[in-house]
């Protein structure tokens, strides 16, 4: 199978990171995957996914600004021609550690904030985190640079979309991403305490909605929580299609949980070429393209669209990575997905867990 | 009929004070160009578009003419607009003396006469009004040319402001201005006398108010759309600009998302150095391709669209 052309590529330099937050997507055993890539082996990856066609280089983690060494891996992105975002927390990196980045080519800044107030941003972030992130918010627009502010929404911050809105204007972000949490990692851990109802769903959806009438800037971008669908979200715009994503081990994923889906071979960057990791690893092609698929998705009008959605949702919820994705209302097994629902009608579970070392 | 007719005075206050709160002589354009804060290039883009209006208005008078109510009197008074206008022979008139103002501030003359290069804003707003008398009675159509009570005003302060802040615009150039400080005030007062005398209701009154007033928002939505058209777009500074040689086009790169730009957007882009303005990019485009009669237009559309897009911003 020929691959397709990338355009995307993320680059997770690390999976360390100040905060704990409940709803961490990276894998419950971070603390197990080490930096792997040094920034000029980075360097050489980003060379080699700027030939692959890729455009945009988004340096992630974990907290990517825990990398002593990122002004020479932003060095390398911005040489290969990419185009540099950098997605971080706002800490530990001071303002005044931006020149250099600035200098070094960086672009785009998307900074994570938990919520619209210090105190529940900072329980969410297990840390007092939130006069830093506000004061790396400014830092970044003095400097010149498109500001996106995302903010990860669930059941406890919902209710304040409002303010995140008026936040995100005293800001002067360009965009505001209204990102429901997606249950991977740390947050499928506390979904019974994340998952909204219905109804905080919908009144939060309509207050995004009136703001983004109300004015264009910022630009308002909601994900809405797959869970509350009854199509599945076409994730990562098909397996293998769009987006690499390189783990801080080097190793070549289609999308940022696909490392927990038992069987699957993926190469990495530290033993092969970028193009062979990305079109030839068996893990990359087992879910590529349309043969995997089964009935219903087979056959289904909607498979060129949500590609039949994510596989590992299907195999969190169903322990099968090749079932029709449960979100999905023409799902033979949707079991999972409809239980969680009807307990999010309920007031939420207490017991959040924060992200931590080991997660046993 | 029970209601109360309204005072010939009291009428006149009130068109008096609509056109006070709502004439052009208080828009942004015109304060800047009175205190002589224009550039070149936004006094060549007023002129140029504003002759697509002279052109407008004949049409507009011939409308008058022929509707119901305009008897023999009114014909014998409101022709003479035409012949202002057009003038006894060619090289003469008002149209003619606009000609000679868009020459001296620097237009080409063939340029304007053609109204190729006439902004979509500003034909909207001209054709606006001469749907506005085409779909409405003597009465309102009538009341609507009364922004021609402050006109007289407004041409004496241009002619000042000309020669204190524009003294390279030749004298003959100002004699349009010259014309309409003697005519304007001689056709408001027949107007105003004509729309006192046939305005028996205070709904009739109000007619006439309302008329007024669309004729301010179109003549300020006009100056709106010249305005606009002076802002300098330049592309964001955090916009990277590549070719992408697998796809043999170029890209505007942006946060999170990438803009594919055809040839005619290649070559605009790379005009927009954040000094030319918008009109004058788009002139340059249109004189490119003379063979493509939408060329000026479609430039228009695409710098807005491409602001839209945030790929564009304009230098303060």
């Amino acid at each position: 199978m020929s691959a397709p052309r990338p355009f995307n590529l993320v680059a997770e330099l690390t999976y360390r990171c100040p905060l704990r937050c409940a709803y961490c997507s990276n894998p419950l055993d971070w603390a197990a995957v080490r930096d792997g890539l040094d920034a000029e082996a980075w360097s050489r990856v980003f060379h080699e996914a700027a030939e692959l066609g890729v455009l945009h280089v988004g340096l992630t983690g974990g907290e990517p600004t825990v990398r002593a060494d990122l002004v020479g891996i932003v060095t390398g992105a911005a040489r290969a021609g990419l185009y540099v975002h950098l997605v971080t927390a706002g800490t530990p990196l001071p303002p005044s550690g931006l020149d250099a980045l600035v200098g070094a080519g960086l672009r785009s800044v998307q900074l994570s904030i938990q919520d619209a107030e210090a105190a529940a941003s900072d329980a969410m972030a297990g840390t007092a985190c939130f006069e830093t992130k506000l004061a790396f918010a400014r830092a970044v627009r003095e400097r010149g640079l498109p500001l996106t502010l995302n903010v990860v929404l669930h059941r406890g911050n919902l209710a304040r979309v409002d303010a995140l809105v008026a936040l995100a204007r005293e800001l002067d972000a360009e965009r505001l991403e209204l990102a429901n949490a997606q249950y991977h990692g740390w947050a499928l851990r506390n979904r019974a305490a994340l998952l909204p109802s219905r109804a905080e769903l919908d009144h939060a959806l309509a207050r995004a909605r009136a703001a983004r009438e109300s004015s264009p800037r910022p630009a308002i971008l909601i994900a809405m929580p797959d869970y509350q669908r009854e199509r599945p979200k076409p994730c990562m715009g098909g397996w293998g299609q769009r987006t690499i994503v390189v783990d801080p081990s080097g190793r070549v994923l289609p999308c940022h949980a696909a490392a927990s889906l038992p069987g699957l071979e993926f190469w990495s960057v530290r033993e092969r070429a970028l193009a062979a990791c990305w079109s030839h690893a068996p893990g990359m092609n087992t879910f590529r393209g349309e043969n995997w698929m089964r009935e219903p998705c087979r056959s289904c009008p909607e498979r060129a669209r949500d590609h039949g959605g994510c596989r590992c949702q299907a195999f969190a919820l169903l322990g099968d990575a090749a079932a029709t994705d449960p979100v999905c209302a023409l799902a033979p097994e949707r079991g999972p997905i409809l239980a969680a629902r009807a307990a999010a009608e309920s007031p939420p579970a207490p017991g959040l867990q924060h992200r931590r070392a080991s997660a046993s | 009929m029970t209601g109360e007719a309204l005072a010939p005075a009291a009428l006149e206050a009130a068109l008096r004070g609509l056109l006070e709160e709502r004439y052009h002589h208080r828009h942004p354009f015109n304060l800047r160009m009175h205190e002589g804060a224009l550039t070149r290039a936004e006094l060549e883009t007023w002129a140029r578009n504003r002759y697509y209006y002279q052109t407008r208005i004949p049409r507009k008078d011939s409308t008058i003419l022929a509707k119901e109510g305009a008897d023999a009197g009114f014909r014998r008074a409101w022709i003479g607009r035409i012949h202002d206008h057009d003038g006894e022979r060619p090289g003469e008139g008002g149209l003619a003396l606009w000609l000679e103002l868009a020459g001296a501030v620097g237009c080409e003359r063939t340029e304007v006469e053609g109204l190729r290069f006439v902004l979509p804003g500003v034909r909207e707003a001209c054709d606006a009004y001469v749907e506005f008398v085409a779909s409405h009675d003597l009465l309102e159509s009538v009341a609507s040319s009364l922004t021609e009570l402050f006109a007289g005003d407004i041409m004496r302060v241009r002619i000042a402001a000309f020669e204190k802040h524009y003294p390279w615009v030749r004298a003959e150039g100002l004699r349009y201005f010259q014309s309409r400080t003697r005519l304007a005030p001689r056709d408001a007062a027949f107007g105003l006398a004509w729309v006192l005398d046939h305005a028996p209701s205070p709904e009739a009154a109000d007619r006439c108010v309302a008329a007024l007033e669309r004729k301010c928002e179109i003549l300020w939505s006009l100056l709106d759309a010249i305005e606009a058209a002076g802002r300098r777009p330049r592309l964001v500074p955090h916009a990277q600009v590549r070719f992408d040689e697998r796809e043999g086009r170029t890209l505007v790169v942006l946060p999170e998302r990438a803009v594919a730009l055809n040839e005619s957007a290649r070559e605009l882009l790379a005009l927009c150095d954040g000094e030319a303005s918008a009109d004058a990019l788009a002139l340059t485009i249109g004189r490119r391709h003379p063979d493509a009669p939408s060329a000026y237009a479609d430039a228009h559309d695409f710098l807005a669209h491409m602001e839209r897009a945030g790929v564009l911003a304009s230098a303060a």
